[in-house]
Parts: structure tokens; C-alpha cells; sequence
């Protein structure tokens, strides 16, 4: 097994003991002052007195791997990032979902998004280009058409803007909450690190009509088009529904329900009890899919915190349960490579041939491990270790096993286009896909390595908080705090 | 699964001596300790559940079930309808009336005369049937004309069932064991079939079915019915290895109970394994959870303590469901009025638990139903207020001119007025087994296996070669 470069112990070891022998019997007051016996014993102690405090050593640490990447790390995001020069459409300043097909979604978008911060926080692009890509995609979103009017279509032409539907060809869909939760997600990221765009943005943002995709309970709907007919229908289950709503929660809306963790259950699976939505796919038509796509991007971007929560340090995570079901999640596919013997990252992904897409769960529909299309066949065949589900165990978790995924998969690239989606758990042969998705998270969670929680707060005032303050402006879109809330649930005060 | 002796079953003899020894030491108060004595030897010290005289309800009770079979009866053929004024029936179903009919005798509600000439006419059938490819008998039969038909019950042959055929086997045995006047044309019956593709030599049970003009055989049976299955081919000297084994398996837990299921996967296998009640409950009432040739012993202790333990968190279970949920359970597969006919009413099924599917996997969720026959079986062998309560949810559901209903539908509490044979065989099976303990006992119990028939025929070089009988097969080579 190889494993990447660590400081070597011994030194350390012995560092420390010397540290604790010193500790122990040096008198409180006394200060180590270094002497380079050049007779200025103070010359060091006055340079750090002129700086600022340095925090303790553990304010700057976070979640997972810490510190600069690598040059084999940074010469991996530069790879990831060709996929987004190959896919850019200057014109409209989206990029292709997947490699050359001039078709996105808004999660997609939102990965894109995502690895363009990371291109520039990382110094791949320089400022003047992450100003010019995020110009033109916001002139895109301010005048883009959307799903009858009230919030964007499910898809689009990266061509053109046009709303089209899954065969690329102009009209409409519908619309998908938790696309939508994840790019408010992203866009209020932006907003807080480059308030330069800020306006931009809530112009965007306060285009959308809320009032069907969030009830007065914090219930989010997606919405469907069948026979013509919208259908209004409760979307998300345990994972992509409490992340997705967090992304309507940054911006003000009360989804007090779609962020219970209720109703869920837990499956034991190799003595870890795994959590799992119990609304019934025999009877809804959504599948309750466990994988750990949500908890690593809430992990990796919120760092498993409240909205609230614009304090805390990285290394606590005031989303509790978020914070205990991905710690499930991760531990259940690590005990499946220590029992099974089997290299397990597994989330939901693209394939380079019929039926395109399957999600690949560590438990869905009654069965464990079960790989299964959108209709629900199952399709073992098409269980593969998925590159961004690697990447993100890896950057959260520090172990032997997250150092061996990413010894299995960080070579997958192909240096012209990007990271291949993913390694057949059967054949280890690789799916022949390049995907924004796939590349997007690459990026997070390198950039995750280096600076912890991707959600920095800024200070500056916007926009949408003074539009929405106003009582007059926004009835008829349901913005944050201009309609009832239907409370807590209890069961003295049913709703 | 663990194998340990209940802890209980030292107590038991401890506390057996301890009341030996004061029996004998009092010698007034004759009747107090006669009382005390029927008392004592009806109670979970000697009975695994209900254990005594039938009182007059359930006298009735069985008389309603046994209604069943006389207007089902046949008499041209000697065949019983495996529901009500259908005329087909299955081995399985033959085994229904062959256990009906045993319990009514003994309950007296039959005369041995009227038994004799059931038993004959049954028999008579048995050893002039059709047989499928001349092999063994065939999945179903027109209980009219005798011939083999198909599901629709128009004339053709299927296939065979090993599930239908063990259950058939095992009844014959017990007849034979309790009757052994009428073994030698029981065995002739047996020893009419060829056991060569039906049971390999490592003991595992095929089907059979017609494909395309050609018999394809495929494995039969899963956890539960399977090991049930077998015992019938024990009976008449198979080794059944494989499919007595309850691997394989995997444990999953409700409400705190852990119960095994059936490991061979329906995205696999194409087969479900769902988790029943009636396999392991009729196993209990047939065969106390003994090892299938135990001829002695206490109905308390069970020489098959992996299948008493399963049986019992199957129950468990569903007792606890009852607690939590306060949904009244008692679950098998069952009948249905219409399409699709049959359902697998499931406590744990591909994955789900409580899980109401077809065959095909269809989730059927409103035709789940507290079953007459889980509830009776369930009756017998557990004497708790649950299954009190069961028993009070359950005793009108009869028509006593026609015999038992199949159960009481979950969803909105209706009477689902399907008769069948399983359900009505299940009640009388039951109410026996409380007046007598386990069902396959033999008369006397010492007695020599009662096949002298049969043995002397599958022990004979010239004849009966080529039916794969016990002595010609080789040792398993897996």
C-alpha cells in the first residue's frame, strides 16, 4: 500500500516529549527565548509581540485533511478544471453537464459554480477571469425564462439559455427543488466571499416565485409536468432533502420540515445502524437512496453546520445529526472494505452507455449495497467506487482507508479532459464519462483541504435582506417572513 | 444459529422431581392432587402451548372446519377441493384433508368406519393417479375426473411441487404411524413415484416444471417451508441435508427481535423469500421442532432448538407488532378473492418488513389479513393473552355450514370469506394438537417404522431400480 508523504513521526515524537518535559518544570513565567548568540536575545520575541495575536494553533484547523495541497494535489486540480475550460460556452456562461453535450440542470451548474471558486481560490484562473465567467452566467440567470414563469426549468440549453427538456429540444419540465436548494447554496457562497456580485445575485434570486416550492411547513416540492398538467409533488428524502433545504434556509425561508430528519430509520449494516428515509418506495414513486454525495457536500461546504451558526470553529459542527448520519455513512463503507474487502465510495452517477444514470446506494428500496436505475431495476453491474464520492471521504475523513481510496482513483484522469466518473466495483474498468458534477466536487474538496468549511461569512449588506425586509414587496413570491409559518409540529398544534 | 439447550429445561426436571416427591409423600386430599395432577401434567412443564380437553366451543370449532371437508369431498374420486366448491386440488391440499381427516377421527367427530372408507378412497386415487411424465404426481389435479389439469383446471400436466409432495409424505407417514394397518397401500402409492430428479443426493429439493415440451427442474423451497418440505422425504428415508439446513441466511431485527430470513436473493434467484408464519407454525403442530424421527419425549423440549427458537421470534414478532402498533397480526401467505389470486403475506419480504407481495413481487398492501390459520396455529402453540385476543378477534369468523373463513382483512377490519382447505385443515390440526401434543406420534409410540412395505420393496435389487428410492443413491459428493 502506498500511502502519501507524512511528516515523519519520530522527530515529532521526540519534540514532544521534550515540550512536556520543559512543560513540566519550567516555572510558569519563564519564556523560552531563542539565542542565536548574536547578543539581541530579544529580537525575535519584539517581531512577534508587532503582529497581530496568532490564534491557537487549533483555530486554524477543520474537518478532515488541513494544510496547502500537494503539487501531485494541485496538478489534479488543474485537471479537473480543463473540463471546465473544454465545456464553457462564452456566450451564456454555462457550462455542459456532461462532456460536450450543450445540455445542464441547476445542481450541475451549481458544481460548476463550486469548482470555479476553488479554479480561483486555488490560483488556476486569475481574478479577472473568475469576474468574467461569473458575469456572464449571473446576465444568464437575470434573463433566462423560467418553468412557467416561477423558478428555473429543470434544464438548459448551454448553448442558448433556452429551457429545454431532456432530449435538449426547446420547452419545459418542471423544476427541482433540491437543484435549486443547491444552487442557492452556491450562490449565496459567492455572495459572501466576492459581495462584488451580490446585487447580481439577488436580482437572480429575487426573480423566483417561492410559493409552491416551500409550504407554510418548510416542505419543499418539485414540480413536474404530466400530460401538460403541473404536478406539485414533495421531493427530497434523508441526505438531499435536510442539505438542499439548508440552501433556502441561508437565504431566509423556513423549511422547519424538510429539515427534520423524520421519518427515517436505521438498517444495521456490519454493526453500524445506517440511516435511511421509511417513506415508502413501494408507494411514492422516489426511491430512498442512501449515499454519501449529500453529507460529504454539506460536510465539505457547510462543514455539518447550522445555517445559523456563523461562529463556531471548523472542528465543531452545530448540525448535530448531519454531522452523526455522515459519520454512519462513512464508517458503513469502510466496514464494507474491512469485511468484504471491497474499495467502497458510493453515490449516484453518470454511465458512458444505457441506462446513463443509476444510484449506486449503500442501501436503497429494501436491499443493502443495491445499485438500481431511476425505474428501479437493479443493475449490479454498474456498482462503481464514484471519483467525487472518493474525493470527498478523503478530504473529510484522514485515515489508512480514505488514503487508499485516493490512491485508487487520483490517476483516473485523462490529462486533455478531466476526471473519469468513476471505477467498476466488478471489472475495475472505468466509466467513460466526464461530467461537471464529477470535476465540480473534485475541486470543493481539494479546496476544502486547504481552507476548511467552503461557507465563509462577509459582512456586507444586500440587497435581498433589504427587499425582503419591506412588507409591500414580494406577497405574491412568498419571501422569507411574508406568510404564515404553520409552526412546530406538535401533536397539541397539528397544522 | 446457536445451539444451546434451554435454560428452562433443567428446571423443569428439577421442579418434575420436586413434585414426584410430594406427590408421594401426601396421601390425603386425593382429589386436590388429582386436579392438581391434570393441572400439572396439561402446563408448559411437559406442553410446548395449549395442552388439554376440548372444551364445547372448541368441540364446535372443529366440527365447523371439518364441514369443510364433507362438502368438499368427492366422492368419485376420493379427492377434497382445495377451496370452497372448486374442483381442484394439490398434494399440498391432499395433505390438508389427509391431516383433517386424522384429527376428526381422533376428535371423534368421524367414526374409524367413516375414516376407513375416506382414507380408501384417498388411497385408491393415490395408486391409480395420472402421474406428471409418469414421474410424480402433478402440481394439481381435477378432484372430478381425477385427471391432471392445469392452473385454470383445464387438462394438462405441469410439473411437480417438492413442497406439495413433503407435506403429502408426511401426512401418509402419520397416518400410517397412527393406522399402521393401512400402510401397505400407502407405501404401494409411494412407491409408484420416481424420486430421481426431485431430491439430489446432497439433499436439496427440486420442482419440476413443463417449458417448451421439456421438463426444466429448479431448486424448491425457501426458509421455512423448505426445511418443512423435507421432513416428509426424511420420513421415507431420503437424506435431506441441504434443505433441512436453514442456511443460508441473514438475521434482520424488529422491534428488538431478531429473526433469520432467506439469503438467496429474488434479484438473483427470481424467486422471493419472503418470512411466513405457517412453515415453522406447522412444523410446530406436526412435528414439535423435534428432530424428524424423535419418537419420544416431552413437548416442552424440542430436539430441533434453531427451528423452535426461529418459530418462536416469528411469533414474537408479530406479538410485538401488536404491542407497538397496535395492529392485530397473524400472517401468512394466503388465497385471494381475483387477481392476483395468491399473496405472500409477508413479516419481512425483499427487504421490506410487512411486505404483502405476489408472486411476481406486486406489493399488494390491502390484502393483508389477520389469517384464520396463522392465528389458530399461533393459538395452539403460544398460550399468552395475545393469543387470547386473537382467538376472541377470530372465533366467528366461520359460516358453520361451510367452514372456516381465511381471515380478517387488515386494512378495514372486513371478513374475507374465501374457504379453503389450508385453513380449515390448520384449525383442526390445531384443536388436535391441544387434546394430543404433537401430531406424529405413532401407535404405540415404540413401534417399528411402519413402511414394512415399503422397506421390503426399496431393499429388493429387482425391483423398484431406477426411482433414485434411499438405498440405490450414492453419498453426497457436494
Amino acid at each position: 500500500m502506498k500511502t502519501s508523504p507524512r511528516p515523519p513521526m519520530r522527530p515529532l515524537l521526540a519534540a514532544t516529549c521534550l515540550f512536556l518535559i520543559l512543560g513540566a518544570c519550567t516555572p510558569a513565567n519563564y519564556q523560552l527565548t531563542p539565542s542565536y548568540g548574536d547578543g539581541e536575545p530579544d529580537r525575535i520575541e519584539a517581531i512577534i509581540i508587532d503582529k497581530k495575536p496568532v490564534p491557537l494553533q487549533n483555530g486554524d484547523q477543520h474537518l478532515g485533511r488541513n494544510g496547502p495541497l500537494t503539487d501531485e494535489e494541485m496538478n489534479l486540480a488543474r485537471i479537473a478544471w480543463t473540463y471546465f475550460e473544454n465545456n464553457y460556452n462564452k456566450e451564456t456562461g454555462l457550462v455542459n453537464a456532461v462532456n460536450a453535450y450543450p445540455s445542464t440542470t441547476m445542481w450541475d451548474t451549481s458544481s460548476y459554480l463550486g469548482g470555479l471558486v476553488a479554479a480561483y481560490e486555488l490560483g488556476i484562473i486569475e481574478k479577472n477571469q473568475l469576474n468574467l465567467r461569473l458575469t456572464a452566467i449571473l446576465n444568464t440567470f437575470n434573463k433566462m425564462d423560467f418553468f412557467r414563469g416561477e423558478l428555473p426549468n429543470k434544464a438548459y440549453n448551454t448553448q442558448t439559455a433556452q429551457k429545454v427538456n431532456y432530449a435538449n429540444q426547446p420547452g419545459e419540465i418542471g423544476y427541482s427543488a433540491l437543484d435549486l436548494g443547491r444552487l442557492l447554496i452556491w450562490l449565496k457562497i459567492i455572495k459572501e466571499r466576492y459581495p462584488e456580485h451580490g446585487n447580481a445575485i439577488d436580482s437572480f434570486i429575487l426573480r423566483w416565485d417561492f410559493c409552491r416550492v416551500l409550504d407554510r411547513c418548510g416542505t419543499m416540492y418539485g414540480a413536474v409536468l404530466k400530460d401538460n398538467e403541473t404536478q406539485y409533488v414533495q421531493e427530497g428524502r434523508l441526505g438531499y432533502e435536510e442539505y438542499a433545504a439548508k440552501g433556502f434556509q441561508l437565504w431566509g425561508f423556513d423549511t422547519t420540515r424538510a429539515s427534520k430528519a423524520e421519518p427515517f430509520s436505521y438498517i444495521l449494516m456490519f454493526d453500524v445502524n445506517v440511516p435511511y428515509d421509511t417513506r415508502d418506495p413501494r408507494e411514492l414513486v422516489a426511491h430512498n437512496y442512501v449515499v454519501c454525495e449529500s453529507y460529504v457536500l454539506d460536510g465539505i461546504e457547510l462543514n455539518w453546520d447550522l445555517v445559523s451558526d456563523r461562529e463556531s470553529d471548523d472542528l465543531s459542527h452545530t448540525d448535530t445529526i448531519t454531522e452523526a448520519f455522515a459519520q454512519r455513512i462513512y464508517k458503513v463503507q469502510e466496514a464494507r472494505f474491512r469485511m468484504k474487502g471491497i474499495l467502497t465510495a458510493r453515490t449516484e452517477h453518470q454511465l458512458d452507455g444505457p441506462p446513463y444514470f443509476v444510484y449506486d446506494t449503500i442501501y436503497t428500496d429494501g436491499y443493502t449495497w443495491n445499485t438500481i436505475t431511476e425505474d428501479g431495476t437493479y443493475v449490479p453491474q454498474f456498482s462503481a467506487i464514484a471519483l467525487k464520492g472518493a474525493f470527498g471521504l478523503w478530504t473529510i475523513w484522514e485515515t489508512p482507508y480514505t488514503d487508499l481510496l485516493f490512491d485508487a482513483v487520483s490517476g483516473l484522469y485523462d490529462p486533455e479532459k478531466g476526471f473519469y466518473e468513476g471505477r467498476y466495483e466488478v471489472t475495475g474498468g472505468l466509466i467513460h464519462t466526464f461530467t461537471a458534477n464529477n470535476n465540480g466536487i473534485i475541486l470543493e474538496t481539494l479546496l476544502h483541504k486547504t481552507q476548511g468549511k467552503l461557507l465563509q461569512f462577509g459582512e456586507t449588506s444586500s440587497k435581498w435582506d433589504h427587499t425582503i425586509e419591506d412588507e409591500f414587496i414580494g406577497i405574491k413570491r412568498c419571501y422569507p417572513g411574508h406568510r404564515d409559518s404553520c409552526g412546530a409540529f406538535s401533536k397539541n398544534n397539528r397544522p | 444459529m446457536r445451539r444451546y439447550v434451554p435454560r428452562d429445561a433443567l428446571f423443569r426436571i428439577l421442579l418434575l422431581g420436586l413434585i414426584a416427591l410430594s406427590l408421594m409423600g401426601c396421601g390425603v386430599l386425593v382429589r386436590g392432587v388429582e386436579k392438581g395432577f391434570t393441572a400439572t401434567t396439561n402446563s408448559s412443564l411437559f406442553h410446548q402451548g395449549r395442552h388439554g380437553e376440548l372444551s364445547e366451543e372448541e368441540k364446535t370449532w372443529a366440527e365447523i372446519a371439518w364441514r369443510y371437508f364433507e362438502n368438499n369431498h368427492n366422492p368419485k374420486t376420493g379427492l377434497v377441493n382445495s377451496v370452497d366448491r372448486y374442483p381442484a386440488t394439490t398434494m399440498w391440499h391432499t395433505g390438508d384433508y389427509l391431516a383433517a381427516m386424522v384429527a376428526a377421527r381422533e376428535l371423534s367427530i368421524i367414526t374409524p368406519c367413516d375414516f376407513d372408507k375416506r382414507l380408501s378412497g384417498l388411497v385408491h386415487f393415490l395408486n391409480t393417479m395420472p402421474l406428471f411424465y409418469d414421474r410424480l404426481p402433478n402440481k394439481v389435479y381435477n378432484t372430478q375426473s381425477g385427471s391432471m389439469v392445469d392452473y385454470a383446471n383445464q387438462p394438462d400436466e405441469i410439473g411437480w411441487s417438492a413442497m406439495d409432495i413433503g407435506r403429502l409424505l408426511s401426512w401418509l407417514y402419520i397416518v400410517k404411524c397412527r393406522y399402521p394397518i393401512y400402510s401397505e397401500y400407502i407405501d404401494k402409492a409411494v412407491l409408484r413415484w420416481n424420486f430421481c430428479e426431485v431430491l439430489d443426493n446432497c439433499g436439496t429439493l427440486y420442482g419440476g416444471s413443463q417449458v417448451h415440451n421439456q421438463v426444466s427442474t429448479f431448486q424448491e423451497g425457501r426458509l421455512g417451508y423448505e426445511e418443512y418440505g423435507a421432513r416428509g422425504f426424511q420420513l421415507w428415508g431420503f437424506s435431506t441435508t441441504q434443505a433441512s439446513r436453514i442456511e443460508p441466511y441473514e438475521m434482520t431485527t424488529l422491534y428488538g427481535i431478531e429473526f433469520p430470513y432467506d439469503s438467496r436473493d429474488v434479484r438473483k434467484t427470481n424467486t422471493y423469500a419472503p418470512v411466513l408464519s405457517m412453515g415453522f407454525l406447522l412444523d410446530g403442530l406436526e412435528f414439535n421442532w423435534d428432530k424428524t424421527d424423535q419418537r419420544k419425549g416431552w413437548d416442552s423440549l424440542h430436539g430441533e432448538p434453531d427451528m423452535a427458537h426461529i418459530a418462536e421470534a416469528i411469533y414474537k414478532v408479530q406479538e410485538e407488532r401488536y404491542m407497538h402498533e397496535h395492529i392485530f397480526t397473524a400472517r401468512t401467505d394466503h388465497p385471494v378473492i381475483g387477481p392476483p389470486y395468491f399473496v405472500y403475506d409477508s413479516i419481512f419480504a425483499a427487504g421490506y418488513p410487512w411486505n404483502v407481495i405476489s408472486d411476481s413481487g406486486q406489493y399488494h398492501k390491502d390484502q393483508s389479513l389477520v389469517s384464520t390459520q396463522a392465528a389458530f396455529a399461533m393459538w395452539g402453540l403460544w398460550e399468552t393473552p395475545y393469543t387470547d385476543r386473537l382467538m376472541t378477534l377470530l372465533h366467528c369468523l366461520n359460516n358453520p355450514e361451510k367452514g372456516w373463513y381465511e381471515g380478517r382483512l387488515e386494512n378495514t377490519g372486513r371478513h374475507m370469506k374465501l374457504i379453503t382447505s389450508g385453513t380449515n385443515a390448520a384449525v383442526l390440526e390445531t384443536l388436535l394438537y391441544k387434546a394430543q401434543g404433537k401430531l406424529s406420534t405413532c401407535t404405540p409410540p415404540e413401534a417399528e417404522i411402519p413402511r414394512p412395505y415399503y422397506d421390503l420393496n426399496i431393499a429388493n435389487p429387482f425391483k423398484e431400480m431406477g426411482k433414485c428410492l434411499p438405498l440405490e443413491r450414492e453419498k453426497c459428493i457436494p
